[in-house]
């Protein structure tokens, strides 16, 4: 089954039975908050990963570039509303998904 | 919570057969936000695909939905549409199902004019049968049934629709699924065959053996050959040869067909006046 | 009872919409291009709608897709029609979609005699498409029949959710003269609507039907989604693999037509054939379609003569009537005449069902028709 209900107050959460490790949703995010881990049990042998998720500016890219509906991205309004909000893109953030995606867009962890 | 996408989609089916990576899941996404923009009931869309990889994305969205023959989808979607002309119809169809086998029910749905929405996904190669060349497969490139080279020369989808007399045509690749999105609402807000040329990535087919094995490769040289409309008219003709315009490249309001073929029916009943030449701008 | 005069193709048009249907789509092919433009004109007096397409494929592609959604409709054709919609019937077949075919038979193979009559198309009509499926062909041997079979081949589609083809030949679809039609009050009454499922929604599985019947296909658009394909699928409409279902599959959508009907000894109340003079004769004349009114004459013609024809006219040309002509074979041995403007493809059918090959044939495929004295001449002959 397939949700697209936040698990928790998550600004960005994956639907992992979906994900085949195209690696799309990591190369068009501009803030270094995923990455992909090794697990030997999914497809192409990687997953998903949300590394930093404080990180997340609510672009959406991620989850509109995805073939497989397995990235969502809560709903700016509703998250605003429930006292939550998104983080703002840093240089720091830049540098990181700079290393993420020259990682072969592995975790850098 | 975000953008429910379970209301749109037959979830028991998921996750997708398609590879991973592979742009039929985000065009398929971005049809699905679009309907809802347009805010109608998935009981009143009816979508019908042709065979191809594209051929799936019936099977994954939830209304009513038809997958038929290779190259024939225009043909079916055409009586759908004119025994439910107020009902909405998505036609989704491959490179070569459109261009190729089907090229001849495109043309024809363009120049009727009937209130289509037909989505081209632009793959560049005929992807479920693994490689074969299609009739926008660029020249040069390898391919299993051109194993020494392609020497077929490639059609512009759009220019042949425009020339075929479509009323709404439109390029977007994948690579931009925001503008992806807005001009599909375009398309189903116009009333008319709207034609989209939806440039896709198969880095499985076309990809592995031209350099771009890695869906990140393939969508850069989407991103290489495709270019907004301004941007593309300030190019020299030399420039323009190797670079597709993207956005809205026509859109002119003209009779729909099933609007029209609702004014022979008030004429054989006697509730309307008979057609004649003067109720068209274009008289040959 | 009406009396009208007509021709043959424009019987056939009028009986589809007086049959219900509201949609027709085609192409012109000699001889059945009028089906199309009769049906110009009554489609839209009752709200249809009647389109010409692009090639014959599109138009049944058309026709399709419009009964997909639950309106009854139709397409004409002729032999080379037939061959291009090939692969849209067998889609037909498998997804079970009720659709009248009507083939106005002219002289074959490939572009042959298009302004001729044949009857050239009966192998054709049984396995028109690759695959396994059963064939549900009936054959207008008269003015009259052009409207009472048109109209019973809607409601065989209906009942057993599939195409069926209609056939008739050039000689009748172009033939002018008058037809006794039934009256509309009884045609209505006797129209068959597919079965709809009226439960809950999600217990909605079209395909999930029991061993040789057919599926329960719901109008569209109205809240009951399903998925139609060309692919072997499930109860849902999803396309499986599945040995078990696609084995089941095949068995049902040959069973529903083919076995029902041996079952049942035919697939509905209607006449599959009809006796003219059978009862004490000595010699069987077999025909079908406009032959089958030159084979009348030719038994009155014997009959003056002293010799004891009858006449064996198919009207259900498949499922063949195997019952029946397993009798006429035990009855009349090699004292059968068949006589068709082909090269013996119902002959064929005979002789499986009654596993005798000395009966003879008069077998004419040059586009001109069999005259009651060829026929007479023959049979004499024979004895």
């Amino acid at each position: 089954m397939f949700k697209t209900e936040n698990p928790g107050n998550a600004p960005v959460w994956v639907n992992t039975s979906n994900c085949k490790a195209c690696d799309i949703c990591v190369s068009v995010c501009p803030s270094g908050v995923l990455g992909m881990r090794y697990d030997h049990t999914s497809t192409l042998g990687a997953m998903i990963s949300i590394d930093h998720p404080e990180a997340c500016i609510g672009c959406n890219e991620c989850e509109l570039s995805c073939p497989d509906f397995a990235i969502y991205v809560a709903d700016s309004k509703e998250y605003k509303a429930a006292g939550f909000s998104f983080a703002k893109l840093t240089d720091d953030s830049k540098e990181r998904q700079a290393a993420v995606v020259a990682n072969n867009y592995m975790s850098l962890n | 919570m975000a953008f429910n996408y379970d209301d749109y989609l037959r979830v028991e089916k998921m996750p997708t057969l398609w590879c991973w990576g592979c742009g039929d899941g985000v065009i398929l996404k971005a049809t699905i936000r679009a309907i809802k923009k347009m805010g109608w009931n998935m009981d009143d869309v009816c979508v019908i695909s042709g065979i191809g990889c594209s051929g799936r994305f019936s099977s994954y969205i939830d209304c009513n939905t038809i997958h038929t023959t290779h190259g024939r989808t225009v043909a079916y979607a055409t009586g759908v549409k004119l025994v439910n002309p107020d009902k909405h119809v998505i036609v989704v169809a491959g490179d070569g199902d459109g261009l190729a086998i089907g090229g001849n029910h495109t043309i024809h749905g363009c120049r009727r004019n009937i209130d289509l929405n037909f989505i081209l996904i632009n793959n560049f190669i005929y992807g479920l049968t693994n490689s074969q060349t299609s009739p926008t497969t660029p020249q040069g490139m390898w391919t299993v049934s051109q194993k020494n080279g392609n020497i077929d020369p490639t059609f512009d989808a759009c220019a042949l629709a425009i020339g075929a007399g479509a009323s709404f045509v439109a390029r977007e690749s994948m690579l931009d699924p925001k503008k992806l999105e807005k001009v599909l609402v375009k398309g189903f807000e116009h009333k008319g065959f709207s034609f989209f040329d939806i440039m896709s990535n198969c880095h499985i087919n076309l990809g592995r053996k031209n350099k771009m094995l890695s869906a990140m490769d393939n969508l850069k040289w989407i991103d290489s050959i495709t270019m907004p409309l301004k941007k593309w008219e300030a190019l020299s003709k030399e420039e323009q040869l190797n670079v597709f315009p993207t956005g809205v490249l026509r859109q002119v309001e003209q009779d729909e067909y099933c609007d029209m073929y609702a004014k022979i029916i008030a004429a054989a009943q006697g509730k309307g006046p008979k057609i004649t030449q003067d109720d068209f701008a274009k008289k040959i | 009872m009406r009396e009208v005069i007509s021709t043959g193709n424009e019987l056939a048009a009028k009986a589809a919409v007086e049959a219900g249907a509201r949609f027709f789509a085609g192409y012109p092919i000699t001889p059945s291009s009028e089906v199309m433009h009769e049906s110009s004109d009554l489609l839209p007096e009752v709200g249809g709608t009647c389109i010409q397409m692009e090639d014959e494929i599109a138009g049944i592609s058309a026709a399709l897709g419009a009964s997909m959604t639950g309106v009854k409709s139709f397409t004409a054709t002729s032999g080379p029609g037939i061959s291009l919609k090939a692969e849209q019937i067998g889609l037909g077949f498998i997804a079970e979609i009720p659709l009248v075919i009507i083939n106005v038979m002219r002289g074959g193979p490939s572009t042959g005699l298009p302004t001729r009559v044949s009857q050239a198309d009966i192998g054709q009509a049984q396995y028109p498409t690759h695959g396994d499926y059963a064939s549900i062909t009936l054959c207008a041997g008269s003015l009259t029949e052009c409207y009472t079979q048109t109209v019973r081949g809607f409601n065989l589609a209906e009942t057993y959710m599939t195409p069926v083809f209609v056939l008739l030949d050039e000689t009748i679809g172009h033939m002018h003269g008058k037809a006794d039609l039934p009256d509309l009050e009884e045609i209505e009454a006797s129209i068959v609507n597919r079965a709809t499922f009226d439960g809950p929604i999600a217990d909605y599985r079209p395909y999930d039907v029991p061993m040789n019947k057919p599926a329960v296909l719901n109008p569209m658009f109205k809240g009951y989604r399903f998925h139609v394909t060309g692919l072997h699928h499930g109860p849902t409409g999803f396309p499986t693999e599945d040995a078990q279902q696609c084995e089941f599959n095949i068995e049902r959508l040959t069973g529903k037509i083919n076995t029902v009907a041996l079952e049942n000894d035919g697939l509905d109340d209607l006449p599959d054939y009809e006796e003219y003079m059978l009862d004490d004769a000595e010699v069987c004349l077999i025909a079908y379609g406009s032959i089958g009114l030159g084979a009348y004459e030719a038994v009155q013609k014997l009959r003056a003569e002293g010799i004891k024809a009858g006449l064996f006219r198919p009207i259900m040309i498949w499922p063949s009537p195997a019952k029946k002509l397993q009798e006429i074979g035990a009855r009349f041995k090699d004292k059968i005449f068949v006589t068709e403007l082909n090269m013996g493809q119902y002959s064929r059918e005979i002789e499986r069902v009654i596993k005798r090959d000395d009966f003879t044939t008069l077998l004419k495929a040059n586009g001109r028709p069999i005259a009651p004295a060829e026929m007479v001449a023959k049979v004499k002959e024979m004895l």
